[in-house]
């Protein structure tokens, strides 16, 4: 049997998800609910990153976080189911068709055709979400606690387990989208923003890859809404408004596009600065975020990760200079 | 019969403001190839400017020609402005860089000067509506009809008149075209390409801007009103070929008739009829009605 190369991309998922679960006790209720929201933000913005490596920009994963979590709060209202896997389940199951249906129309379009047409769809959905009942208007509708089959715990205990189930969903799902994206049909997305006219003569159908790519990152988002609903135990219609959409493509272009794990970090980043900016500057919300995007557009368009790529490659390069010069000095 | 008049006059008043609003961003695109989000923002920028513009003109005692021209000119100069300042601090560093990176540099410039007006202007809705009502009204098929949503069909009209002959007949003009067709044979010839792009932007944000003055007197001028404004000029720039003055002119016909007729007749549908309009047409003609030649990469 040959040696197989140590997926480190899977390595660190797991070790993240292992010591969020290990130190969840530990930390404070607040931070645990900011580490929910942030792999929830986390999970949609993958797949906005999936988009991104077909180059395609998505202003419309809102819609996908709207259905996502409006899955989760319907199921609960109507049809009384809580269980947390059956809810992200159907979730993702409904977030999936939708992106299966809009993603037969939508995968003609390139470019900023593409992009404003994900925005129009999403802001239609905002316009239905805050005039129909069922949609609880501009309020939304609360959800339940959850149970986790058939367990349903209660108090801190609660906020505890919806916490870890969230951290491993995201575990689950993003190593999904690793595996996907490193299959051979995935390989295919970074190929079409290369070149589309190549990956039509090589024999593959450019438009079932872009679609196939688009319902990845609907269900992502999909999951991402859900565990959003499932923390904070709300959800209205600015879920699909496109600033949720913004949140996402923040994300992406804070964290870089390295690999499934990026986003976790822009997204932590995000949450963090919200919850602070709420407080220092509840009014400039916007300013500092353009602010912030603008300046990474500018000076550093590749994202955060491209900062710990390079300092690896430059602590290679000292590493390997130095073996050089030992190798030298050994040489008699 | 009241009804199809009703329609018609309601479909040219609605038109006309759809090709304000998106005049200067099919302008941007056709010169630039860059789809500005931050349109939106130029347009509230524009409103907030009337408003104050109006309501100075009004506490000096001047007229109503003296009010609206004092917007629309207050308007176009701060256009002009933010325009000059985001198309050389920002816009011009990033030319040649990938569509989706420019996409979101256009969408933090939104934010940004979003959150500006609001920081200068209060979050409380600011009304300049005297030049509206001092206009009157004028009866139109049996319907009475403020007179200032009639005179805007003619100064839209003017507009389109005016950026197509200064595209077409003038030397800037020719220059902008010879810069969209080949901005590298254009500097070859000696054409200033850089200078070309920062008036193109320019002009294109003090038509979003005076767009957004010559709204003014007719809405609640408040925060978050550029959002849909870059989603619905949007919609008609696409359905008329992005990048073109006259497709824009068509576009804006087409949807303006389109939510007109399902206002009085399907009021339940009104929301979608521009989306409708929108997929329907791109269904069909992918990059539009008029779209401009595409060359294929190999």
């Amino acid at each position: 049997m040959s040696r197989r190369r140590i997926d480190w991309t899977v390595v660190a998922l797991i070790a993240i998800a292992v010591v969020l679960t290990l130190t969840a006790s530990a930390v404070p209720n607040w931070i645990r609910y900011l580490g929910q929201q942030a792999v929830a933000t986390a999970l949609a913005s993958v797949g906005v990153m999936v988009l991104l490596r077909a180059g395609l920009l998505s202003f419309g994963q809102g819609l996908f976080y709207f259905i996502g979590g409006f899955a989760v709060a319907l199921l609960d209202r109507y049809a009384g189911m809580s269980d947390a896997f059956v809810v992200v389940l159907v979730s993702a199951a409904s977030a999936g068709v939708l992106a299966a249906i809009l993603g037969g129309f939508l995968a003609k379009y390139r470019g900023i055709f593409f992009s404003m047409l994900t925005l129009a769809v999403s802001m239609v959905m905002f316009g239905i979400a805050i005039k129909i009942r069922l949609f609880g208007g501009s309020d939304g509708l609360n959800v339940g606690l959850m149970s986790y089959v058939g367990y349903r715990p209660r108090g801190p205990d609660g906020q505890w387990f919806s916490f870890v189930f969230c951290v491993w969903t995201w575990t689950v799902f993003a190593m999904a989208t690793h595996f996907f994206l490193g299959s051979r049909f995935g390989r295919l997305i970074q190929a079409v923003a290369d070149n589309e006219v190549r990956v039509e003569f090589l024999g593959y159908s450019v438009r079932r890859v872009v679609w196939a790519a688009y319902v990845v990152a609907g269900i992502l988002a999909g999951v991402g809404g859900a565990m959003a609903a499932i923390s904070a135990r709300h959800v209205d219609a600015q879920f699909a408004y496109w600033t949720t959409a913004g949140d996402f493509i923040f994300v992406v272009l804070l964290s870089g596009q390295a690999s499934v794990v990026s986003p976790a970090v822009g997204a932590f980043a995000l949450e963090t600065l919200r919850s602070y900016a709420s407080a220092l500057f509840p009014d400039q919300w916007q300013l500092v975020f353009g602010g912030i995007m603008l300046a990474i557009v500018l000076f550093l368009p590749a994202g955060l990760d491209r900062l710990i790529v390079l300092a690896w490659r430059g602590t290679r390069n000292i590493r390997l200079r130095r073996g050089r010069l030992s190798t030298l000095e050994s040489r008699p | 019969m009241a009804t199809l008049s009703a329609i018609l006059v309601d479909a040219a008043v609605f038109s006309a403001w759809l090709f304000l609003v998106a005049v200067g961003l099919t302008l941007v695109f056709g010169v630039l190839r860059l789809l500005n989000i931050a349109h939106g923002a130029f347009y509230s920028v524009g409103a907030y400017v009337g408003v104050y513009a109006i309501g100075a003109s009004v506490s000096m005692g001047w007229g109503t020609a003296v009010q609206l021209a004092a917007a629309a000119v207050a308007a176009c100069a701060a256009g002009g402005l933010i325009g000059f300042l985001a198309e050389r601090c920002v816009l011009t560093r990033l030319y040649g860089h990938p569509e989706p990176l420019v996409l979101i540099a256009t969408y933090a410039l939104f934010l940004v000067l979003d959150d500006a007006t609001k920081l200068v202007s209060g979050a409380q809705s600011l009304y300049a509506s005297q030049p509206r009502d001092n206009l009157g009204q004028i009866a139109i098929g049996g319907l009475q009809y403020p007179v200032y949503d009639i005179a805007l069909i003619a100064v839209s009209l003017i507009v389109a008149i005016t950026v197509w002959y200064g595209l077409n007949r003038t030397r800037a003009g020719r220059c902008v075209t010879a810069v969209v067709f080949d901005s590298e044979i254009s500097a070859a010839m000696g054409i200033n390409v850089p200078r070309i792009k920062l008036a193109t932007f320019m002009v294109g944000a003090a038509l979003g801007a005076l767009a957004g003055a010559l709204t003014a007197p007719k809405i609640a001028v408040g925060p978050g009103m550029g959002v849909e404004v870059i989603v619905i000029a949007f919609a008609v720039v696409v359905v008329g070929g992005l990048g073109s003055i006259s497709g824009a002119l068509l576009g804006a016909v087409i949807i303006g008739l389109a939510r007109s007729v399902t206002v009085h007749l399907i009021p339940e549908v009104e929301v979608f009829s521009i989306y409708l309009v929108m997929a329907a047409v791109l269904a069909f003609r992918p990059f539009g009605l008029l779209p401009p030649a595409q060359v294929r990469r190999i």
